[in-house]
């Protein structure tokens, strides 16, 4: 008789053990794939950044990271942002209100405000913010670069910047509603005529400036159905020959509603009235029309948004 | 000297001045055309001469356009013959500016910079941009007009800071205006600060250039350049007597402190039409009159005529140059004519100036 309660002794033993290993292990497993993903934030710069524990306070420096946080749920850890941040609320209004705190400039953002806040993550661009990046990191910040160069990257800093703030089911909801937007305007213009396009980037009377195949707007461009008629140049902004755009006679012209003009932009007549532009497809066939360039020139959660505009506007 | 040899002299250096300036207006005629046919697109000269012929009255009945596409029509009459015209008059302008800039103050430094009028152009034009009003007046836009004001409302500072009595000596005039300047610069700097969307529009202005020049743009500055460099012919010898030094001059009869004037306003005048319309172009105000000192001599009645000329020659050269940088590349780029006209001008300046230095020591 005391073998059987021995041996069920043991068995029940044995059975709240293996159910207490099971338990804890999958406890242990499910904080682990959140913080394995936290020890291996590899950003644009190819720098790897590891974080104990999701961030609670975290500074944007740049306008696309701060469309990214919002997109996923992230925004209430969001302490500070920069003076072009306007998407997707009025930050100069919530900082007017005291609600927010502003870095100032996007192009150097000021990092005694940065360092007096304190926080646990830093979400920066690449190009003009490179030196601030590296005097962050020489403090101590934990600073990830979102730079991307394609719609993939763009893509891929949404799963980044869920991964590091542990918004990864969003992020991902976010990406797949992306790229199921992205491949039905793909399917949608797949058999129609590609319109030659012409991005305006800035125009005046001393220089005019266009994007060539390495801007990123010449990819939403190619996906909306139409051609980047600079898309042979292989460069990103640059200094153009206007001549070259007449020569070549664009069927579509996209300008930037807001930003870059010097208010020469307040109607479309007098694009329509450059010298020699009368001679274009585009304007002979009254198909210009104007974006928000905020919504183009941010790589950010937007991008599908740029491409359906474009989309409409390739092929109305 | 009898006076028929000094009248003989003077005979002989005058008709060597015409043929001078027969010669070089020659080679401005050539330099047009030629730069007609540089830039991206490929017209053939036969389609060029076309098309200008078909706007000629009773020429244009004899000339079959038919072959010829309005695109290319466009490209010469509309984007090419103004910009080149911009380059003629602009780099006409500086020139002269500098010549008077250099011979009232007697220093060979002295050019638009000196005396504020480029930094009061930049202010205006910053302002103008950051306040993001877009108007029109007398065909020009308001960024033209502002960079304009700006310039004489520098220069107008500049001469009353610097004035003692009625009297404006040469050095006070030197030492306010490079004040003025850095002041002003650093205003252009904080309207940079300051400006977050237009910022892009600030710096390319201040680059400067005439890619998209109007016909507009050129009327409007035509009468205040040709008035502004003719009128200044007329001080000529005045400013010959004025490199003697004031004191002799005053004695020989130029009513200094007068001509003074007069000659710092035309310059200002000239510059600030030139520069309303293409922002800021370097080095041509400087180097352009030294250039022509160099290889015709200091008196002011053939330097003057000649340095305006050879102002006009070379901005259009550097203009052609800033188009066809990249046409061997099959790329559309253009490169800002102020980069080039001191990347291109700065190094032939100083090999002339290293053969003939001893002309200044001296």
């Amino acid at each position: 008789m005391k073998t059987k309660y021995v041996i069920a002794t043991v068995v029940i033993i044995v059975l709240i053990a293996s159910a207490a290993f099971v338990y804890v292990h999958y406890q242990g497993q499910t904080a682990d794939s959140g913080l394995a993903a936290l020890q291996n934030l590899v950003d644009d710069d190819d720098y790897k950044t590891i974080l104990t524990a999701y961030p609670e306070k975290i500074v944007s420096v740049a306008p696309s990271a701060t469309e990214i946080l919002y997109a996923i749920d992230a925004g209430d850890k969001v302490v500070a942002v920069t003076d072009y941040d306007n998407y997707p609320y009025d930050f100069a209004a919530w900082v007017a209100a005291g609600n927010m705190t502003s870095v100032g400039d996007f192009t150097d953002p000021n990092l005694e405000v940065i360092t007096s806040l304190d926080p646990d993550l830093i979400l920066a661009s690449g190009g003009v913010q490179v030196e601030s990046v590296d005097t962050l990191r020489d403090l101590g910040y934990k600073v990830l670069v979102l730079d991307p160069t394609n719609i993939d990257g763009v893509l891929k800093n949404i799963e980044l910047v869920g991964n590091a703030t542990g918004k990864r089911a969003e992020a991902t909801a976010l990406v797949n509603d992306i790229t199921s937007r992205i491949t039905a305007v793909e399917n949608a213009v797949a058999n129609e005529a590609k319109p030659k396009v012409y991005y305006e980037v800035y125009y005046e009377s001393t220089s005019s400036w266009t994007i060539g195949a390495k801007a990123w707007q010449s990819e939403l461009i190619e996906i909306a159905g139409g051609t980047n008629i600079f898309e042979d140049q292989q460069i990103d902004y640059y200094q153009f020959q206007v001549e070259a755009l007449i020569d070549r006679n664009p069927d579509v012209i996209v300008l930037p509603a807001s930003g870059m003009g010097t208010g020469q932009l307040e109607s479309l007549d007098v694009v329509k009235a450059r010298p020699g532009w009368d001679t274009m497809n585009a304007v002979q066939n009254d198909r210009l029309y104007q974006i928000d360039s905020n919504i183009i020139e941010r790589a950010g959660p937007r991008v599908a948004d740029a491409i359906e505009q474009f989309a409409a506007f390739f092929h109305p | 000297m009898s006076t028929d040899e000094v009248e003989s002299t003077f005979f002989r250096r005058t008709s060597r001045w015409k043929l001078i300036v027969v010669l070089l207006v020659l080679a401005l005629i050539v330099t047009v055309i030629v730069s007609l046919n540089v830039g991206y697109a490929q017209i053939p000269f036969p389609d060029i001469l076309g098309i200008l012929g078909k706007q000629i009255p009773f020429l244009d009945g004899l000339i079959d356009s038919s072959l010829i596409s309005p695109q290319n029509a466009a490209i010469i009459l509309q984007i090419r013959l103004p910009r080149i015209l911009a380059g003629v008059l602009v780099g006409a302008a500086l020139a002269a500016a500098g010549v008077l800039y250099q011979g009232v103050f007697k220093n060979p430094m002295a050019d638009s910079y000196v005396l504020g009028v480029s930094a009061g152009a930049a202010v205006g034009a910053s302002l103008s941009i950051l306040s993001g009003i877009g108007f029109v007046f007398l065909g020009l836009r308001l960024v033209q007009v502002a960079a304009f004001i700006g310039a004489l409302s520098a220069m107008f500072l500049v001469y009353n800071i610097s004035r003692v009595g009625s009297r404006v000596p040469v050095a006070t005039l030197l030492l306010c205006g490079i004040s003025v300047n850095f002041f002003l610069f650093a205003i252009v700097g904080l309207l940079e600060v300051i400006a977050s969307d237009e910022l892009h529009s600030i710096v390319f202005w201040l680059v400067g250039g005439f890619s998209n020049v109007l016909w507009r743009d050129i009327w409007a500055i035509l009468p205040f350049i040709i008035i502004g460099i003719v009128a200044a012919y007329f001080y000529a010898r005045d400013l010959n007597l004025l490199a003697m030094g004031e004191e002799t001059a005053h004695h020989l009869g130029v009513n200094v402190e007068r001509s003074k004037q007069i000659l710092l306003v035309l310059a200002s005048l000239t510059t600030a039409a030139a520069v309303s319309i293409c922002g800021l172009v370097g080095f041509v105000g400087l180097m352009i009159p030294h250039l022509t000192r160099l290889i015709i001599g200091p008196d002011h009645r053939i330097l003057l005529p000649t340095s305006t000329i050879i102002g006009a020659i070379f901005l259009v050269i550097c203009d052609d140059l800033a188009r066809v940088v990249a046409t061997p590349f099959a790329s559309t780029l253009e490169l800002p004519v102020g980069i080039i006209t001191m990347l291109f001008g700065a190094p032939f300046f100083i090999i002339l100036f290293k053969k003939k230095k001893q002309s200044y020591a001296a």
